[in-house]
């Protein structure tokens, strides 16, 4: 009996140290990244969530009936309704609703410069656009200079999606209210240089994609 | 042949009452799963509004939060541990292992402390972005649940020191080691959603 106990925990202690340490290493790598890394992750801990309740809980084990596995069943149930429902309903809020950043950037790339008759400090009127071309890992200028309010507009011709994100993978940086910006592969994506400063900019899934741009004000 | 009978009756209502009372526990810790769930939603919506501060990924530091993790799953483990020596009878080997586990927890709180020190000097407090707030407030009910975990651990500790080992310990350290594999269950998830999810 005791015995059994003691392998019990020791399986346990065992299972939840390989399932820490795997998403771990997947993460301090930078093995995966986005989406598929969060999935990941989650799934690792749904499946130390298992073994804990099995080794460590000792849930559904005893005598029947299991009350303390029914109550946890419905717990489970209450959780993903009040969860998954908060997170569907703010996510949708805050697409909907338009809160200050995204307003900022939607005045930023649509060049609105007045709303309700006060100016926005956005750009207005034409101006030069750069381009910068990303193949394979290559980024092609490696380093813009443009003035206030010029256009960049990133192409990706590499074999996959990007997700262009500012600053370092270490430290990353909000440019002009974006905090990353996607290219569907083949395509490509203006922003607006209305903010002043020097950046750098790399892919998410792809650390080894760099490049930087400077925008200096000369009015 | 009467009283044996009687005996094993006595017992079976005993084994019913704390059966009642390890259920009614079960209970209060699945309404504290549920606050944390709500917590972590709200984590889950506001994690990205950082007010142009620093984002999890650039404040986190990953080595540290692994520590506190393999921390807290040693100490559930010795939990366990100490829980067969308790159903054994053992109390020299259950103040051991609880008294590591004890340790454990307290080098655990330890460290989340010096970070949230470390995050307050550097200017990242509660009030710096609703993903601070959001992040302090799930963390720390955590922390304070460690914390009132381990006073817990402490006075059952010195009661089973002074009057020793009985059923009535045994009982509450069930209760406690419960309330500990728990605590650690939901770390696992801080763990994953919030410092591993911040390289996301």
């Amino acid at each position: 009996m005791s015995d059994k106990n003691l392998r019990s925990y020791v399986t346990g202690f065992a299972l939840s140290l390989v399932f820490t340490l795997i998403p771990y290493y997947l993460v301090a790598n930078h093995r995966v990244a986005g989406t598929k890394l969060l999935f990941t992750i989650l799934s690792f801990a749904f499946v130390q969530l298992i073994v804990q309740l099995a080794f460590f809980l000792h849930l559904g084990r005893g005598p029947a009936p299991k009350w303390n596995l029914y109550f946890f069943a419905g717990t489970v149930g209450v959780i993903m309704i009040v969860v998954g429902g908060s997170i569907i309903i703010i996510n949708n809020l805050h697409r909907n609703l338009s809160p200050a950043d995204q307003t900022r950037r939607l005045v930023d790339s649509e060049g609105i410069y007045q709303v309700g008759g006060e100016l926005t400090g956005a750009c207005q009127g034409r101006h030069t656009n750069y381009q910068v071309i990303i193949k394979g890992t290559k980024t092609e200028p490696l380093l813009t200079v443009a003035a206030k309010c010029d256009t960049l507009t990133f192409i990706d011709n590499s074999a996959s999606n990007l997700e262009i994100v500012f600053g370092t993978s270490k430290n990353p940086k909000v440019y002009a209210g974006l905090n990353s910006i996607a290219v569907i592969k083949g395509h490509s994506k203006t922003i607006s240089l209305s903010q002043l400063g020097t950046y750098q900019f790399h892919d998410n899934t792809n650390p080894k994609i760099v490049g930087s741009f400077a925008v200096a004000d000369t009015y | 042949m009467v009283e044996v009978e009687q005996l094993s009756h006595l017992e079976k209502h005993e084994a019913a009452g704390n059966d009642r009372v390890m259920f009614g526990f079960w209970v209060y810790l699945m309404t504290d799963l549920l606050m944390f769930s709500v917590l972590f939603a709200v984590y889950a919506v506001l994690h990205g509004n950082t007010n142009d501060g620093e984002a999890g990924r650039s404040l986190f530091k990953l080595p540290l939060a692994l520590r506190e993790t393999l921390l807290l799953l040693t100490s559930s483990f010795t939990c366990g541990l100490g829980m067969l020596a308790a159903r054994r009878g053992n109390k020299s080997y259950t103040l051991m292992w609880f008294g590591i586990t004890f340790v454990l927890g307290a080098m655990f709180l330890g460290l989340e402390l010096t970070e949230f020190s470390s995050f307050f000097s550097e200017g990242h407090t509660l009030k710096s972005s609703a993903f601070l707030s959001s992040f302090f407030v799930l963390v720390g009910t955590h922390g304070l649940h460690i914390t009132s975990g381990l006073l817990w651990m402490g006075v059952t500790m010195g009661y089973i020191m002074k009057r020793g080992l009985n059923k009535h310990m045994v009982r509450k350290l069930a209760l406690l080691s419960l309330f500990w594999h728990f605590l650690d269950i939901v770390w696992i998830f801080i763990f994953t959603i919030v410092y591993l999810g911040a390289y996301a």
